[in-house]
């Protein structure tokens, strides 16, 4: 059942990616909501969740990008995994925490992302309007964790998330 | 102990993860069509729905639009009200050099833009991503959009389709980094390459046939159309706004603006280029599937 809501949010999030927010963008730079969704996952269910949610999230919205298929699903599976790893040690009551992880791993999932697709052959990324457009992301990846956080929180249950 | 079991479970599922993913990207990279099919099968399938999402919240962006770009408008009104008066002194002066230009070009049958026919597309949509330059069209390979057509809008030429799914196409813009085209300039008749830069608006003239060419700020570039050009010939691209020449460096820096507003695009047209057919019993006209 956790994983027909998992399904449901990424379709729900790829389209509002590339229906909606393509329209919505800030200095031409949108933010990137499977990543963050990826982020609010594992830090609700751990590193091997947040995994393979990046994975199937990433390769989602691969589908609709024009860098190679697998670039975004390895990236946000990398994320997903180190937030995982790194989440029982976060103070887990703070209302800050979305926003935080949201921008922080926004940025560095961001970071991976140039760092792969520049492997994969876009080597043109490293320039510095490359970083400018990570720090606009970032901090938009920041804002919409506030509204993505919730809802990766009931579709990844409540009940087993008292029982972890 | 289940701390214990929990880590070695991890283990294997993220190396086959990266595993996996390293192995999409290697067949994508080599032009897998497995991989393209199912890219095609995912957007054509999620397409209405992107549809009716896109239309029910299109006040929203609309007044997020308004909210962002409106700083810019009132220049932007002002610099077009100056280049429209600039433009039409310009237009008067060249009347007369445009006929006999017209009339050569049809006694020696070449072929150019007028010929060519195409497809009118709807843009509905821009990048899904941070990192590409991208435009999403309402008609792919059913309405006859495939790819490798170029794209233009009525300033001039806008990007190329670069995927084209049953319902939906892409179009790589000029500005992006991965798409070069190939141009000459107007008055010092060089051919060179624009070159697109990640984050940033001006493109870069490149392999400039002689780099000590007079090519002056203003100067407009068109498509240079050299044989199997991907583009017709003497399509607007750009304008030449700076020029950087260094001391001790032969190659100057040219920068050019495009000449359409590629975040304003509206309707686009999808030319069918080399035009299949160039006799004046062909359909000439700007047809609209």
């Amino acid at each position: 059942m956790r994983w027909i809501r998992y399904f449901l949010l990424i379709i729900s999030l790829v389209v509002l990616q590339t229906a909606l927010f393509t329209s919505l963008r800030v200095f031409d730079t949108g933010p990137d909501l499977l990543l963050v969704a990826t982020i609010a996952v594992a830090y609700e269910r751990g590193a091997e969740t947040g995994a393979v949610f990046g994975f199937v999230g990433g390769l989602a919205i691969d589908c609709f990008l024009s860098s190679p298929l697998g670039v975004s699903a390895l990236t946000f599976a990398l994320v997903g995994y180190g937030v995982g790893v790194f989440q029982s040690g976060l103070i887990r009551s703070s209302r800050w925490m979305a926003p935080v992880l949201g921008g922080i791993g926004g940025l560095v999932g961001g970071m991976i992302w140039v760092l792969i697709a520049a492997l994969a052959g876009q080597e043109d990324l490293f320039v510095v309007g490359t970083l400018r457009t990570l720090v606009i992301a970032a901090v938009y990846d920041a804002l919409v964790a506030f509204l993505i956080f919730p809802f990766a929180r009931w579709a990844s249950g409540d009940h087993d998330f008292a029982h972890r | 102990m289940a701390v214990y079991r929990r880590e070695s479970r991890r283990r294997p599922i993220i190396a086959l993860i990266v595993i996996t993913s390293l192995a999409l990207i290697s067949l994508d990279r080599g032009g897998n069509g497995v991989i393209a099919t199912v890219r095609h099968t995912a957007r054509d399938a999620i397409a209405p729905v992107q549809g009716v999402v896109s239309d029910a919240f299109n006040p929203v962006s609309n007044v997020f639009d308004g909210v962002t770009k409106v700083h810019g408008l009132e220049d932007e009104n002002a610099k077009l009200r100056s280049r429209v008066s600039t433009l039409e002194g310009k237009l008067s002066r060249e009347r007369g050099v445009g006929e006999e230009y017209s009339q050569i070009t049809r006694l020696l049958d070449i072929p150019d833009v007028e010929d060519v026919t195409g497809v009118v597309a709807r843009v509905i949509g821009g990048p899904a991503g941070n990192f590409e330059r991208t435009l999403t069209l309402n008609k792919g390979t059913s309405k006859g959009i495939v790819i490798g057509m170029p794209i233009v809008a009525g300033d001039g030429l806008v990007g190329k389709v670069t995927d084209a799914s049953r319902t939906r196409a892409t179009v790589t813009l000029i500005d992006s980094p991965g798409l070069g085209v190939g141009v000459r300039t107007e008055k010092s008749r060089e051919q060179a390459v624009t070159q697109g830069r990640s984050g940033e608006k001006l493109l870069r003239l490149s392999f400039i046939g002689n780099p000590r060419a007079e090519i002056a700020e203003g100067e407009l570039v068109f498509t240079a159309g050299v044989e199997g050009a991907a583009y017709p010939p003497d399509v607007p691209v750009a304008r030449v706004v700076k020029i950087d020449r260094q001391r001790g460096v032969l190659d100057p820096d040219i920068f050019v603006e495009p000449l359409v507003d590629l975040d304003k695009l509206i309707f686009v047209k999808a030319l069918r280029w080399p035009p299949r057919d160039t006799s004046p019993a062909g359909d000439s006209g700007t047809s609209g599937n």
